[in-house]
């Protein structure tokens, strides 16, 4: 297979920055997609060239509409296609139509894509291959009373999950025989309306377990290793907030371990390029398959600091056909490194998506630390894109020194005009549990008593900065009116007679 | 004169948080908060980049005011929001005055906790609920949400319809209790 000259990055935000940086390095040039919904986008500033996609008015995402993205590609011959994480980047169709242009896809093939992704066919490769599964439905579940049945042999609590889901969408537990019914009907609902399939399947539900996956490499000549692991327990309705490497749940048998079952997995569904595989770990160090990731991940950054490899350009290069020259020995995981997603949300009302424009964005940069950003000053957050913002991601040489290089660039980390999870990830990083490594899936409902952090005076601080921005106010309008008491006291008779008359 | 005395008006201004906390300031311009019988001076300072902090106590608090109408003030301090009304003692006086003579609401209002969709009412106008009854499935990210019942009661008013987008906070459904 040819070199890679140029790439077109079909996504947008903090990935496609991502990309382009690495494309830089490699003397790649990248073209970048310009939609009608952020025409003005921080992303464009980082692209060789910009396609222009904000003539397309149809409903479809500019980032998911295949033909129109095919069609750039051939109108500028640009020889590959990185897709990031979302959008089209694990939709077998788009792989296929990739192959058939000539162009190269970089990641896996559609068939490893289709396979993977769907999980019901995943967990058979999983079981296949000695891959440790949770119990479950082995397949779709038909109606509600297979539904009960299934339950009632598993034992509850369940999980039900859609079968194209993803990223936490689609998912119910179910604690007790009453919500059953109910809850098989919602979860096929809502993964109709969020995947265009109903099918829905069932496991047994493992309480407190911890997120483990392993960052996978494969290239075409079947060099195989995996990049150790990534702890992202700290989720809150199945969406990863907080992630870090390695974990301190594992030792170097058990990384052993689970590694292997990993490189099992990939072996057997024949993929290439990066990928990562999704483990449950539960209190006794048992593990359980639960999906594989065909993408580049969010949380890639920790592994990148950890190891000191560079994903991107390992996907590049294996789409390039080179050979994978890092041998599993030299696979070494060095100091710790935390990753706090940023996102525009409402940590004090459930974590609602705030929208509004970024006025103003700082940060402390020092060695330990790294931040992927998609945003700038006077970036509009709307409600078109998800709400991640940026990533934070802090290195130490031990998990403490770690956590502490996170809380002081927190502390340093300002984004005027909007609310963010920022006084969350503060709230975790100084919680006694997370210090200790004491931390599940369950953390969030769990442990937390209040998801945001407070100093002592804020409240005191902030009543006076309203009330000194109100003086200032009232003698701004104080030049408009004539106040007629200005001066006099009120006298109590003369306040109680008006109160009388309102 | 007798009544001619000239004094230094001293102007007093109520903080009052959203759970009826009240902070007291006397003339903030001078830039002092006053702890026990102590003035302790406070400093604002603002960077070439327009955030503002203040300095009170050797600590440092960045400030912004995120939303205001009127004397309604949303305060971010350190990220975290703080809803301030201020009042002057009038003002403060009256909104006392008023709370307590508010008749005691018969209505809850359900009102949506994120912007979103409606996917589907599970129950109709002058249906008897319980507490924790599921009433409709709010869709917001893409995840479906169930609203649940925070009362016993009898659905007085549905103000929308599945497939509605709704704003944070409208009131969705009115439950008399």
């Amino acid at each position: 297979m040819k070199k890679i000259k140029s790439i077109l990055i079909a996504n947008r935000g903090e990935i496609a920055i991502r990309i382009s940086e690495t494309a830089v390095k490699m003397d790649i040039k990248t073209y970048g997609i310009k939609t009608s919904k952020e025409p003005g986008a921080y992303y464009l500033e980082f692209m060789d060239e910009v396609i222009d996609f904000t003539e397309l008015t149809n409903d479809i995402p500019e980032f998911l509409d295949i033909d129109r993205i095919i069609y750039a590609l051939k109108e500028y011959d640009i020889d590959a296609v990185h897709p990031g994480y979302g959008y089209l980047a694990e939709n077998p169709y788009f792989a296929q139509k990739c192959i058939d242009e000539k162009i190269i896809f970089i990641g896996p093939s559609p068939d490893a894509i289709y396979k993977l992704g769907n999980k019901t066919i995943a967990k058979q490769i999983a079981a296949n291959n000695n891959v440790p599964l949770l119990e479950g439905s082995n397949g779709n579940i038909r109606n509600t009373k297979h539904a009960k049945l299934l339950a009632q042999k598993i034992g509850y609590p369940v999980i039900l999950k859609a079968a194209s889901g993803g990223g936490g969408r689609g998912m119910r537990i179910v604690e007790k025989e009453e919500d059953i019914e109910k809850m098989f009907r919602m979860a096929q609902n809502e993964a109709e309306k969020a995947f265009a399939d109903p099918s829905v399947f069932m496991e047994k539900y493992v309480r407190n377990p911890r997120h483990i996956e392993f960052q996978i490499l494969a290239d075409h000549h079947g060099n195989i290793i995996h990049l150790g692991e990534r702890e992202c327990s700290i989720q809150r309705k199945h969406q990863k907030l907080i992630e870090e490497s390695p974990s301190v749940a594992l030792n170097d048998e058990l990384r052993a371990k689970m590694g292997e079952s990993a490189i099992n997995i990939a072996k057997a569904s024949n993929y290439r390029n990066a990928g990562t595989v999704e483990f449950l770990l539960d209190e006794l160090g048992n593990f359980y398959f639960m999906e594989m990731n065909t993408r580049i991940q969010v949380e890639h950054p920790v592994t990148e600091m950890v190891t000191g490899f560079d994903l991107v350009e390992w996907q590049i290069r294996i789409a390039q056909d080179e050979e994978l020259n890092i041998k599993q020995e030299d696979v070494k995981l060095t100091g710790w490194a935390i990753e706090c997603r940023i996102n525009a949300e409402d940590v004090q009302t459930g974590f609602s998506p705030f929208l509004g424009t970024i006025d103003q964005i700082q940060i402390a940069k020092t060695k330990n630390v790294r931040f992927d950003t998609g945003i700038s000053e006077g970036s509009n957050v709307t409600a078109n894109f998800d709400s991640m913002l940026a990533k934070l991601i802090c290195y130490g040489e031990t998990r403490e020194k770690a956590i502490q290089n996170t809380l002081n660039a927190l502390s340093k980390l300002y984004i005027k005009g909007i609310k963010t999870t920022i006084p969350f990830c503060k709230a975790v990083m100084n919680h006694p549990k997370f210090k200790s490594g004491d931390i599940s899936t369950s953390f969030i409902p769990n442990e937390m008593k209040q998801l945001f952090y407070q100093e002592e005076d804020e409240e005191l601080i902030a009543a006076f900065w309203a009330s000194l921005n109100h003086n200032v106010q009232l003698e701004i309008e104080d030049n408009t009116y004539v106040d007629y008491e200005k001066g006099k006291n009120i006298t109590p008779w003369l306040m109680n007679k008006r109160l009388k008359s309102l | 004169m007798m009544f001619s005395k000239s004094k230094k008006s001293k102007q007093k201004f109520i903080a009052c948080t959203n759970k009826n906390k009240k902070y007291e300031f006397i003339n903030p311009k001078e830039l002092y908060i006053k702890q026990g019988k102590e003035n302790i001076p406070i400093e604002i300072i603002s960077d070439k980049q327009g955030f503002v902090y203040l300095i009170w106590k050797k600590k440092k608090y960045i400030v912004d005011i995120i939303e205001k109408n009127q004397n309604q003030y949303e305060v971010l301090v350190n990220g975290v929001s703080y809803s301030i009304s201020v009042e002057s003692p009038f003002s403060y006086k009256r909104r006392k005055f008023l709370d307590k003579n508010k008749q005691e609401t018969k209505v809850e209002r359900v009102q949506a906790p994120m912007p979103g969709k409606i996917v589907e009412f599970l129950v109709e106008e002058n249906q008897e609920i319980k507490e924790g009854e599921p009433l409709l499935i709010l869709e917001a990210m893409k995840m479906q949400n169930e609203i649940l019942s925070t009362i016993h009661g009898k659905i007085n008013k549905i103000n929308f319809h599945a497939n509605d987008n709704v704003m944070k906070d409208d009131v969705l459904i009115e439950v008399e209790k």
